[in-house]
């Protein structure tokens, strides 16, 4: 079983209270299975007794994780619950028991076709095509990230085989992607492509300073606890003129709306909405004040259950900028 | 209860009636969860394969009504209710040892309001502490309730079990911080204690409930003081030839009334141990740490005051930094790996008692510890610090206990027995901020004496039906 490679992980989670306060849909559903100790007692009885892996309830706690990984980034030790989680997905996939929604999102996810439109020094891979000047761009759908999230590895695979031979095509050695979740699975693994996240494109582009207002920054799981945090984002927006407002109570907890499970409201949507109205709940002392997100996908959902939100994502802040 | 039985669904139905269907969980994933808490017992149960009890519903409320009306249910069907905050007990205070309802309290987490005129903060007591540190820090407050397990535990839990900060050497435990409770009786009816604590109009009821471990009702709401947030904070280490210089010099800086912040002794083999594992501070003898906070001119004096008591006798000033550093890791002692961790067996043998019998405590236990128990550690460090004693943050461990899951737990606690019973001779008192819960529970009736029968009294009066969390502190439970 693949969660058994994770034994270090289940040894060290299943008895440990250390990072419950920032489980964000635990947060929300307050039940002791949405925390990495409940998940990782989950894991640790499949692992005694493989039988487990059918149970229905259990299957149900490990597809709901948000996978924000701030728990990770948090831990001292860095404990990777996540990897513990995604290993568990897999499992089930492979003995054949994925949630019948699950099933079915994958099969609409194994259909991701894609095609590059134009030639350029730099291949972009996002909707915001208008502000990468020379570029050629690549669409379809997600690269193969939401199916091994999922759990769905060989799928997975297939969609990405087919994603770099369109990235191969194109001839372009550098791929400008905008979804942090596309960008942390695509970083590193393209051989012989520089993947790069389109903030750093568009502050190296240089972005006009337009009129100061004050915004809040909303930090993306992926790019804030699974890549380290690079500063590109904030010093891009700094440069439109944007002064960032510290937001929720704290720094440690994520306020993606369920960012880093990457087709959470598609499985969850109440789970979701949950998630966001925890965020409208926070930013009520903050009227009138603009949220910038990273990615499309958090937009979205936030727009969904609050259609007034005053949310855009990082190109957008751009294209108004420039406007 | 059996699942399945027209009974249980009854029960189901009238419990999601009063919280909602979504608040009502029945389902395996959330029922293992509430199974184990932090209690070695539990844990080490689970490990060895075996299953430990769940309850029967795990029930959400969201308000003080709701609560009345689940106690209500429960004393119709008088079937068991366990109130749960986040489970990080270490006594075993939330197990639902004869399935029953495990009230969760979690989602009752609001902060109501914060009087800046009185500095307190009022909020439902289910809040997750760090959070209610956060809300209260972003009001510019802080509520100094720092205990290690401030990100694992709620309000509750900590009023439920006398908990304590690391500060609480100046800022007090939670039962200093208390100004009052709001509480649901076990028969369903609404109370609140007086507005302040301190008065003269009978005995103090918020006491009553300080430290009851959800066996005389579920506490609702808490109004806390809060506190500025110090313009300095500062730490100073030295290291002792001996447990017991330190222990006169820790002593000589409370009974000289300083206010030290925080002070922490560790003895030699802790030394050895923890604080060079953690810490990365290497050294032989007795590490002692002490902090101040508040005005800076006021720090430096009473920092200067401490430190010169600590030079008498110390073999080494280790500087601030190396009291910084301690500051600055404070947790980690309590993360994996860090922390002991299963197949071994450990257990924290909680003590209090005054500065004349502390050291006397601390060489029974260890005595009694390595003489019966050859294949145990024994490890301790003084923790919370008062004008006349101090507390005892002893620890056995085992790093090869039997597999056997009856064996071990035979083992463990006939170790937990003869030290607690050799504290208690020497005036120790168990125990200081962890509680009794289902671990010490049997301990009680020797540990009061007569007095028991008061505490007995007051729980058959107010719970006759005995369903508020049976089993534990001694109370009785529904057999087997
Ligand atoms: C890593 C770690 C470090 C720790 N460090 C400390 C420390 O520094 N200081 C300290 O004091 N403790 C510490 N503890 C122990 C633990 O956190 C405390 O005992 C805490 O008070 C338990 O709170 P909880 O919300 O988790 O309660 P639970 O474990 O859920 O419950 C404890 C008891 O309180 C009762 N209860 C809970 N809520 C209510 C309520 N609303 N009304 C009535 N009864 C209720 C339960 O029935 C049970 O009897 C630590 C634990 C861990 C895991
Ligand atoms: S991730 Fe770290 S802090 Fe969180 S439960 Fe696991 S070991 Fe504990």
């Amino acid at each position: 079983m693949h969660i058994e490679k994770n034994l270090d992980v289940i040894n060290a989670c299943r008895f440990c209270f250390m990072c419950r306060h920032l489980d964000p849909v635990g947060n929300v559903t307050f039940r002791e299975a949405d925390t990495p100790r409940g998940r990782a007692l989950i894991c640790d009885r499949i692992r005694m007794d493989a039988a487990n892996l059918s149970n229905a309830d259990f299957i149900d706690t490990l597809y709901r994780s948000a996978l924000s990984a701030a728990n990770r980034f948090h831990c001292v030790s860095s404990y990777d619950e996540t990897g513990l989680v995604l290993a568990a997905r897999k499992d089930i996939v492979e003995a054949g028991l994925a949630p019948v929604a699950v099933a079915a999102l994958a099969k609409t996810l194994e259909k991701a076709a894609f095609s590059v439109k134009g030639k350029g020094r730099a291949l972009y891979f996002g909707p915001t095509p208008e502000l990468y000047k020379g570029c050629a761009t690549l669409t379809g759908g997600d690269p193969g990230k939401a199916l091994a999230v999922l759990g769905f590895e060989a799928a997975s695979k297939k969609v990405f085989a087919r994603f770099k031979k369109a990235v191969a095509a194109s001839g372009c050695k550098t791929l400008v992607v905008a979804e942090p979740s596309a960008f942390e699975f695509l970083h590193g693994n393209v051989p012989g492509v520089k993947v790069v996240h389109c903030a750093e494109v568009l502050k190296d582009q240089g972005v006009k300073k337009a009129r100061a207002r004050k915004a809040v920054y909303l930090e993306s799981d992926f790019l804030k606890n699974y890549c380290g945090n690079p500063s590109a984002a904030r010093d891009l927006l700094a440069q439109a003129g944007y002064t960032l407002l510290p937001f929720g109570t704290n720094t440690e907890e994520s306020y993606a709306v369920g960012e880093g499970a990457v087709v959470y409201d598609t499985l969850y949507p109440e789970l979701a909405e949950r998630l966001c109205q925890r965020v409208y709940a926070l930013a009520e002392g903050l009227a009138k004040t603009r949220f910038i997100t990273a990615s499309q996908t958090v937009k979205d959902t936030l727009k969904k259950y609050n259609p007034a939100f005053d949310v855009i994502t990082l190109e957008e802040a751009v294209s108004l900028s420039q406007a | 209860m059996t699942p399945k039985n027209y009974l249980y669904e009854m029960i189901r139905s009238e419990l999601t009636w009063a919280v909602g269907d979504e608040h009502v969980q029945t389902n395996d994933a959330d029922k293992l969860g509430h199974s184990i808490d932090y209690y070695w017992v539990p844990e080490c149960w689970h490990d060895r394969g075996e299953k430990p009890t769940p309850p029967d519903f795990v029930v959400h409320p969201g308000t003080t009504k709701e609560v009345a009306e689940i106690l209500k249910i429960a004393n119709t069907h008088k079937i068991p209710v366990i109130p749960w905050g986040g489970g990080s007990g270490s006594q075993g205070g939330a197990l639902p040892i004869y399935g029953g309802i495990v009230l969760d309290m979690k989602r009752m987490n609001k902060v109501l309001e914060i009087d800046p005129v009185s500095m307190t903060v009022t909020a439902e007591v289910g809040i997750n502490t760090q959070h209610l540190e956060w809300e209260v820090e972003k009001a510019g407050y802080s509520t100094m309730h720092f205990p290690a397990s401030i990100a694992c535990a709620t309000l509750g839990g900590f009023i439920a079990h006398r908990g304590t900060g690391v500060l609480s050497t100046k800022y007090g435990k939670i039962e200093d911080m208390i100004m009052s409770l709001e509480v649901v009786t076990p028969t369903g009816e609404i109370i609140n204690t007086l507005p302040v604590p301190r008065h003269a109009s009978g005995p103090a009821l918020t006491e009553l409930y300080l430290g009851s471990e959800g066996t005389l009702g579920v506490v609702t709401r808490a109004v806390m003081k809060i506190h500025p947030i110090p313009a300095s904070r500062k730490f100073h280490a030295f290291l002792f030839e001996t447990m017991h210089d330190a222990m006169t010099a820790g002593s000589k800086i409370m009974t000289s009334r300083l206010r030290p912040c925080v002070i922490r002794l560790y003895d030699e083999t802790e030394t050895a141990k923890l604080v060079k594992r953690v810490l990365g501070i290497d050294r032989k003898g007795a590490y002692l740490v002490f902090g101040f906070d508040g005005p800076e001119k006021i720090v430096d004096l009473e920092l200067e005051e401490a430190c010169a008591i600590c030079a008498k006798t110390a073999s080494e000033d280790l500087g601030t930094e190396a009291g910084q550093t301690w500051w600055d890791h404070r947790y980690k002692f309590f993360y994996p790996p860090y922390m002991f961790h299963m197949p071994q067996a450990f257990g924290t043998l909680d003590t209090v008692a005054t500065f004349s019998n502390i050291e006397k405590v601390y060489w029974a236990m260890k005595n009694v510890v390595q003489e019966n128990f050859p294949q145990a550690t024994f490890i301790g460090h003084f923790s919370h610090w008062y004008d006349w004693g101090c507390m005892l943050y002893a620890r056995f461990i085992i790093d090869e206990p039997p597999k056997d899951p009856s064996e071990a737990i035979a083992l463990y606690n006939r170790i937990w027995d003869m030290a607690i019973r050799a504290a208690i001779r020497e005036g120790g008192v168990i125990n200081e901020h962890h509680g009794v819960g289902l671990k010490l529970g049997r301990i009680m009736r020797d540990l009061y004496g007569p007095a028991f029968g008061v505490l007995e009294s007051i729980k058959k009066t107010l719970d006759p039906n005995n369903i508020m969390n049976p089993g534990k502190m001694g109370f009785p439970g529904k057999g087997i």
